[in-house]
């Protein structure tokens, strides 16, 4: 029984699988994690041509009209956009959550399809309805009446807001339904009207839900890309400065590009902290003894009701279906015939075939290792409580807040020196889809997990499993909804990628929602459609998936 | 089934001492119970027997085999979870031949096992369920029938009644005592219920913030309690301040309590009385005189069916509480009434006035 005497110890540490895994998965998360933003803080505090520490590039940001305007710009559609999203989010959910209300179901469904259609798809959608040559610009054009412009803040405030909202509506609804009634009824037998009821109990308490939601919708809303970029025109901000700086930039250092991106990464952390430390004072802790009743409005509250409700989905969703509608008209260069026809179909099949190819090679590779490290590393964080495993959990919370152009300036300068070089190969896409995804993953599988019970695991120790057979036999099952939920959620949005891959991309590793881009820009809007709508197909039938699967559905998408 | 042999164990964390020095000796084929309230070390003894946690210090030996750095899945020990840990994702009989599985039994020798202990269980008829279509108590005895399927050398049960509502927890209790019982299964029992305790062991085990306090039968453990933690934690006791006197004697009221007592360097003492052994005498009536007796007044009276509660106070203000039978004249009593608390002397035991005091021997 000597040999068996004590698990094999190495300087003290026993190097059981969980060691093992803790030291891979700090190994990647250094790599492909920590390493880049770490190149990207260096190459923004140090001078190329001399190597010593500067504050310039700072400097520059902080007094030249063009960045500071830029800095306005991106606060300004930040701000408004997050508004925007509250202001149709919480009366969405209040309603839906207290009101008796047709389709709500219907509504879910829509606001979840929204969330997964990227949003630079809305933009383009928005310039084909109400752009310089839209369709509803010529028809009040042709009845002699000026439309607004989309183009500019205006219209980038738009999209976020229809964008947006959902998140803001998820997370309320469901903190909505948790509220216990009671409190409702005590503000009521204290002399509140419905109203006074809303905004002195209701709101407060699920203000911690409404807040998180906003936070992401800003967070969001601050490293977006791609609408700015279509319908900036001239209205610049950090995020579309970063990556003309970048371009222009090319072959030499990207300093500017990444100081802009890195001062956009601290607007989004300094947001999170402000609302993790109002939050902080905020702690409800709530019994759903008295569960909240759904009323039933009648007249014309009944009619504002329905009509706001749908009104809002159906709007946020019309980008989408106008998207889809033109996919099938056909084209004659960056004009519509007013014909149906499947040509712009056959032209991505025949031009960019590869675009397809390339986006579900490099999501279905970044979401096999999704799911295989979600696994490894829930376990990490709820099984193994200790240090390092809170390290990892702190950095699971990072890739929310690099904008992805920071993310993949810091591949570019991490990942190409003179003696290695993954610039320009699909490795280096599915490594940033990997890790900008990962906490998706992560996520699902943790939440999952620690509704398993660790006695489980003890269980099957002992009757003899191995701690690793006792894993892959009892956990591994028992957190496969959460584990399939999770790789979802990081398929969607890794096939949707666009703001890191538009700046590694190469000819050969083009994908579909960069080729929209370049559509998009080349006025070819046939083609971007018929993209656009392939990708939209795909999403919806992993949401429709992810129906199917997770117990709370639309928590799932949050 | 085999003897369990615990020698010297440690275990702390940071500077919290888990366990300090346990010695323990368990019989083959005995019930040994591990009592004790929240946080006083039970619970981690017997993970670490089982093999969740390791000792700082010390051996423990089953049958003659050294365990102490096995890793879990190698002790061969049973192992009941407070939370049942039925696996949700296997049927009846798929948890039941997990272990058998693990140890490449043949098919014939898993199937045996399944049924001899599905029939032990009396869970035959659920064979083929999925755990979410069973009770609680069903639960438990599937992870029972689970345990015992693969003859471990010692059966482990961390609380495994505490899930279950209070008239299935009483019933399974003694169908639990009957299985381990007829199976000879030595067994480790950890609970914080003293009733569980007292009424399924061969020896109780008192354990309080890391340290053995008594290890005896349940007969001992309740009668003659070895000090005042033990006397206080099993059932339900009176401790009422006293002082030794100058000459060693030891008295309570104008009551000789003890001619002589052990030495001691605590100067406060109580006696301790458990509540059946104090009866009601009545104003204006006297105690019989081989008995102490001291006044005190009632401060509630409850009546609970089988037996009434009289709590009350005596002169110094300690808190007396007496169980007696149910008559109108107890009930009749109100907050206030004068009364007398009187009892024998060989039912009342010293103990030093301190958390874990000993309880010191006296000559009458």
């Amino acid at each position: 029984m000597r040999a068996l005497a004590k698990p094999r110890s190495f300087f003290g540490f026993s190097l059981d699988f969980w060691s093992v895994t803790t030291l891979v998965v700090i190994a990647v998360l250094a790599i492909l994690l920590i390493l880049p933003i770490a190149s990207v803080f260096l190459v923004s505090f140090f001078d190329p041509e001399t190597g010593r520490f500067t504050l310039e590039n700072y400097v520059q940001v902080f007094t030249r009209n063009y960045y500071i305007k830029g800095l306005y710009n991106s606060l300004f559609v930040g701000f408004a956009g997050t508004l925007g999203a509250c202001l149709l989010g919480v009366p969405l959910a209040y309603f839906t959550a207290r009101f008796e209300i047709r389709g709500k179901t219907f509504i879910s469904t829509l606001a979840i399809l929204v969330l997964v259609s990227p949003p630079f798809i809305g933009a383009y959608a928005w310039i084909m309805m109400f752009g310089a040559n839209g369709m509803i610009t010529n028809f009040f054009k042709a009845i002699g009446i000026a439309t607004p412009t989309i183009y500019g803040a205006k219209g980038i405030i738009l999209v976020y807001s229809l964008k947006f909202f959902p998140f803001v509506f998820l997370m309320t609804k469901t903190a909505l339904a948790s509220v216990n009634k009671s409190f409702e009824d005590a503000a009521e037998n204290l002399g509140c009207n419905a109203v006074e009821r809303f905004f002195k109990v209701t709101l407060p308490l699920v203000f911690p839900a409404v807040s998180t939601g906003a936070i992401i919708c800003f967070v969001l809303s601050i490293a977006e890309f791609g609408t700015p970029a279509i319908l900036g025109r001239g209205f610049r901000t950090l995020s579309t400065i970063a990556y003309s700086a970048y371009t222009s930039e090319l072959g030499g250092t990207p300093k500017m590009a990444v100081t802009v991106s890195l001062v956009m990464m601290a607007i989004s952390i300094f947001a999170l902290i402000i609302q993790r430390h109002i939050l902080s004072k905020r702690r409800y802790a709530s019994s759903l003894t008295n569960r909240p009743v759904i009323f039933k409005l009648t007249g014309w509250k009944n009619i504002a009701a329905h009509a706001f409700c749908l009104g809002v989905v159906i709007i946020a969703m019309l980008p989408t279906l106008v998207v889809m509608y033109t996919s099938f008209l056909e084209t004659k260069g960056p004009v519509f015939t007013g014909a149906f026809g499947l040509s712009s179909y056959v032209r991505v099949l025949w031009y960019a075939p590869e675009a397809i190819f390339n986006s579900f090679r490099f999501a279905l590779a970044a979401v096999v290792m999704i799911a295989i490290f979600s696994g490894l590393i829930s376990y990490l964080i709820v099984r193994r409580e200790n240090a390092v495993s809170g390290v990892i959990d702190v950095l699971m919370m990072v890739p929310y807040l690099v904008p992805g152009v920071v993310m993949a300036i810091g591949y570019v300068t991490t990942f190409r020196t003179g003696w290695f070089d993954l610039s320009g190969t699909g490795l280096i896409i599915i490594m940033i889809l990997f890790i900008r995804r990962l906490p998706y993953g992560v996520r699902s599988t943790t939440t999952n997990l620690r509704q398993v019970k660790p006695s489980l695991e003890e269980a099957a120790i002992n009757l003899g499993c191995s701690p690793l057979k006792a894993f892959v036999t009892v956990t591994v099952p028992l957190i496969m909804p959460g584990l399939i939920v999770g790789s979802l959620m990081s398929f969607i949005t890794a096939i949707n990628e666009l703001s890191s891959t538009l700046i590694l991309y190469v000819s050969g590793t083009v994908t579909m929602p960069v080729q929209i881009y370049v559509s998009v820009l080349d006025g070819e809007f046939g083609v971007a459609a018929a993209l656009s709508t392939i990708l939209l197909v795909c999403s919806g039938i992993c949401v429709y998936a992810v129906f199917k699967l997770a117990d709370d559905k639309e928590s799932s998408f949050l | 089934m085999s003897s369990v042999e615990i020698t010297n164990i440690r275990k702390s964390y940071g500077k919290v001492v888990a366990l300090s020095e346990i010695n323990i000796s368990i019989e083959s084929g005995s019930f040994y119970t591990l009592l004790g309230p929240s946080g006083c070390g039970k619970t981690t003894l017997l993970r670490t027997i089982a093999g969740f946690h390791f000792q700082d210090s010390g051996t423990i030996s089953i049958g003659d085999q050294s365990i102490e750095n096995l890793p879990a899945h190698r002790r061969n020990v049973g192992m009941v979870f407070q939370d049942y840990a039925v696996f949700p994702h296997l049927s009846v009989r798929d948890n039941v031949a997990f272990g058998l599985k693990q140890r490449k039994a043949s098919k014939q020798e898993i199937e045996k096992g399944v049924n001899e202990a599905l029939r032990m269980t009396q869970l035959e008829t659920f064979i083929d369920r999925m755990p979410h279509e069973l009770s609680g108590g069903q639960q438990q005895r599937v992870g029972l029938a689970r345990a015992f399927a693969v003859d471990p050398t010692v059966m482990l049960m961390d609380e495994p009644l505490s899930n279950l509502d209070a008239k299935l927890r009483v019933d399974l209790r003694s169908e639990l005592r009957r299985i381990q019982q007829e199976m000879g299964m030595t067994t480790v029992y950890v609970t914080h219920d003293q009733e569980e305790a007292l009424a399924m062991s061969d020896v109780v085990c008192v354990m309080y913030e890391g340290v053995i306090q008594q290890a005896d039968t349940p007969f001992e453990i309740y009668k003659n309690p070895s000090n005042r933690f033990v006397a206080n934690f099993v059932g339900s006791n009176n401790f009422i301040k006293t002082e030794k006197n100058s000459d060693g004697t030891v008295s309570l009221g104008s009551h000789l309590v003890a001619e002589k007592i052990e030495e001691t360097n605590v100067s406060g003492l109580l006696v301790s009385i458990r509540p059946e052994d104090i009866s009601i005498i009545m104003e204006g009536q006297q105690a019989r005189t081989d008995q102490i007796s001291i006044p005190g007044t009632v401060q509630q009276v409850s009546f609970i069916g089988r037996e009434a509660e009289v709590h009350g106070v005596d002169a110094n203000g300690s808190v007396i509480q007496a169980t007696v039978r149910p008559s109108p004249e107890i009930l009749a009593l109100r907050a206030g009434s004068p009364i007398q608390f009187a009892f024998s002397r060989e039912n009342l035991h010293v103990f030093e006035d301190a958390d874990t005091g000993r309880r010191l021997t006296c000559a009458h």
